[in-house]
């Protein structure tokens, strides 16, 4: 029975879309395989690991009947990768094999049947819609995404934070160390102030497949899910069940020092005191003085590394360490020309921020050197 | 470092002089969980009280207070069991806050009179006070003085043990067990141990002290008569520190930034189980075992495996581990059973366990959010 006769890329680019989740061990087999569902002219192809599902639906497909069935992602992702770029491809189910065929080659692959493959659905209840362009959300999450924990126990800050409160949306992401936070304003203010925790791997899903264009990214968030739709895509995560830090509160207010950095030969600077650092310990003294900024860092085997920057600064001599990734990771993350830094002593918070934009604060607590 | 291979009387130091004694105090608080929440409520003293899980969902006790053990309420009972031997027990969800909260209360006090406090659960811990000044220099005094300032400003008791080892000191933190404490001086160590029976030795279970027995040897100093060679050929590895231990020697320094990489229980089965249906069934009481203590814990590092051990009764061992975030009590039976399948034999040992991810708290890293590690 004929399923579909397509083209190697208009099959491949949708089933990557969806099988970028597809997780390779788990405990129930049917969730290694991607649904294929042809319904009329229109092809849906889903993947999910019970936390997120992702679901594309392309139209234009005349041949073929309708039917659903299940098959191995990667090995089909792998077996279209390999094909030639615009080859034609037919697929086929003969008794509960699906066939794959482009010119001379012949795939049979195994199946499991679509009525047994997880789905989520949306629960009805209270429900927030956003839009906003696909760039301005992929950009703010650059911002602020770098900075969630990995497999941190306290399982709230493995996420972003969402917030949307009347005309704004913001975004929060901290470790534990460091934080950063994003703000963007919104074409139409939501009634309801609400909050999301996105769970990591939807976080990074969503970086790799929103587009860098003013095409329509569609938020919906309901009871403990949140739904994004973009281009094709449908995208159904769970959120993250549990209470962020009040992230306002480590928020430095009145830090009285103030210091305007050229970020890219900040960055270059840290980038070459970083390299006599190790992978256990990251430290990196940043000495303060009349007009001058010394960065310093030291390793086990006594080898040590000093960059000198000027600087405009006349206060009192300040000596204070930090993990020099986390200094690295929001200079690498932002586009602007200068940064700037604020600061009390050695014991508290730095805040790092952007010239004459409130939209962006990154907070960064020291380490004893 | 100290020369350790081939010397067992004495430890001597790098310059070939005998060390002088140290002086470890092992502290450890009275049924801690018990004792802060009769604290906070103090009507509650008095009355057989015990901490730990609902016995509809086969929680076991974590803490009881003395009242409740004179009913025969032990900690790693099921509730269940332990509401049958004391049907007025009140039982109280544990509230970690606040045990992690006295617990970081203790430590400083700890810390007023060394630097080397190596803690080992929330109540526990040891101190190497050797060459502190305070109190004349008297470990006893010291040992005294804490447990007054624990009492006066934390609220609850504590029992100290004072020796030379830290093997000793947390023997004799038991001793003179509640609000109490007990010295054994260098010269006592000899005797005190040679009259300890074997299962007081840590790492001696039920089933290598029945195995002592049949050997004959009921007291370290029975232990005293075997060879080194011939503990080794019985006991392997574990033979060798059997040979020093029941010597009262034990070297092991007390380290205050010892970061734990692992947390495991095992248990030896005095009868093999004959298949993973047995296997399965002994699973339950490990999986509370290790969570009681999993909670004990002050902010653990993240988790970054859990993993599941099987000792087949023909000595064969096999560990299946897999990647997770946090133990999850469904995994369990899934690792074991695939374990199991390894060997298919009848089973001797089980030991369920998780290692913590290296190198994520930095040393030195100050926290954004108040009362983080």
């Amino acid at each position: 029975m004929l399923l579909l006769n397509t083209t190697r890329d208009a099959l491949l680019a949708p089933l990557q879309s969806v099988a970028g989740i597809v997780e390779k061990r788990h405990t129930l087999p049917i969730l290694s395989n991607v649904l294929i569902e042809k319904q009329g002219d229109t092809l849906t192809l889903l993947a999910t690991d019970i936390e997120i599902q992702i679901r594309t639906a392309t139209a234009g497909h005349q041949d073929g009947s309708d039917t659903a069935i299940t098959v191995g992602a990667r090995k089909l992702q792998d077996i279209l990768r390999a094909l030639p770029d615009s080859a034609a491809v037919s697929i086929s189910l003969d008794d509960k094999r699906l066939t794959v065929k482009a010119g001379k080659s012949r795939f049979a692959l195994q199946t499991l049947p679509a009525a047994d493959y997880p789905r989520m659905n949306l629960p009805d209840g209270d429900v927030v819609r956003l839009t906003v362009a696909q760039r301005t959300f992929k950009r703010q999450l650059a911002q602020v995404a770098y900075s969630m924990a990995q497999q941190d126990i306290r399982y709230y800050l493995n996420g972003l934070l969402i917030i949307a409160d009347g005309g704004e949306l913001r975004m929060v992401a901290t470790d534990g160390h460091r934080l950063a936070y994003a703000a963007s304003t919104l074409d139409n203010a939501v009634a309801q102030r609400t909050e999301a925790i996105l769970p990591r791997k939807t976080v990074l899903e969503l970086s790799r497949q929103l587009a860098d264009n003013d095409d329509p990214l569609e938020v919906v968030l309901a009871g403990n899910q949140v739904v994004f739709r973009f281009g094709a895509v449908e995208l159904i995560s769970k959120l993250i069940d549990g209470k962020f830090p009040d992230y306002e509160r480590v928020i430095p207010q009145n830090h009285p020092n103030m210091i305007t950095f050229d970020r890219l030969p900040l960055l270059a600077a840290l980038q070459r005191a970083a390299i006599l650092t190790t992978d256990k310990f990251r430290g990196v003294r940043l000495v303060l003085g009349d007009g001058s900024l010394k960065l310093i860092s030291t390793n086990a085997e006594q080898e040590e590394a000093v960059e000198e920057l000027e600087v405009d600064y006349h206060g009192a001599a300040l000596d204070i360490g930090f993990n020099v990734t986390y200094l690295l990771d929001v200079l690498n993350n932002l586009s602007s020309e200068h940064v700037e830094w604020r600061f009390n002593d050695g014991n508290s918070s730095a805040l790092i921020t952007l010239p004459g934009n409130e939209q962006f604060k990154y907070v960064v607590m020291p380490m004893r050197i | 470092m100290r020369l350790r291979a081939a010397i067992v009387d004495t430890p001597y130091d790098a310059d070939g002089l005998r060390a002088p004694p140290r002086k470890i105090i092992h502290c450890d608080c009275d049924c801690f969980y018990a004792a802060v929440e009769m604290r906070d409520a103090p009507a509650l003293a008095g009355r057989p009280l015990a901490v730990g899980g609902r016995p509809a969902g086969r929680g076991v006790i974590a803490t009881c207070n003395y009242e409740a053990r004179a009913f025969g309420v032990r900690s790693a009972m099921s509730t269940a069991r332990a509401l049958r031997l004391c049907p007025d027990l009140v039982l109280l969800p544990p509230d970690f806050e606040r045990y992690r909260a006295a617990s970081r209360q203790i430590l400083d006090i700890y810390r007023d009179y060394t630097p080397l406090v190596e803690p080992l659960s929330l109540d526990e811990a040891y101190l190497d006070v050797s060459g502190v000044g305070r109190c004349r220099g008297s470990a006893t005094l010291m040992a005294q003085e804490i447990r007054a300032r624990i009492s006066a400003e934390v609220g609850i008791t504590a029992s100290a043990g004072i020796a030379p080892n830290k093997f000793i000191a947390k023997v004799a933190s038991d001793w003179n067990k509640p609000d109490g404490q007990f010295v054994v001086r260098p010269q006592e160590v000899d005797a005190f141990v040679a009259a300890l029976p074997v299962d007081r030795i840590f790492g001696v279970g039920k089933v290598t002290a029945q195995r002592l027995h049949r050997l004959g040897a009921r007291t370290c100093g029975d232990l005293r008569a075997w060879a080194q060679a011939d503990l080794v050929a019985e006991f392997g590895r574990f033979g060798a520190a059997l040979y020093r231990l029941c010597r009262g020697i034990d070297e092991r320094p007390v380290n205050p930034a010892r970061v734990r990489k692992s947390l495991s229980v095992e248990t030896t089965f005095s009868t093999d189980l004959a298949g993973l249906d047995d296997c399965l069934a002994a699973l339950p009481a490990l999986v509370a075992d290790f969570q009681r203590r999993f909670a004990r814990l002050d902010a653990p590092a993240p988790v970054a495996k859990a993993f599941v051990k099987v000792k087949f009764a023909d000595f064969t061992q096999t560990t299946l581990e897999r990647s997770v975030t946090a133990p999850d009590p469904a995994l369990w039976p899934v690792l074991l059973a695939e374990a199991h399948a390894r060997g298919a034999r009848a089973v001797r040992l089980l030991g369920i366990g998780v290692r913590f991810a290296e190198g994520q708290l930095e040393e030195g890293q100050l926290a954004l959010f108040a009362g983080d590690g």
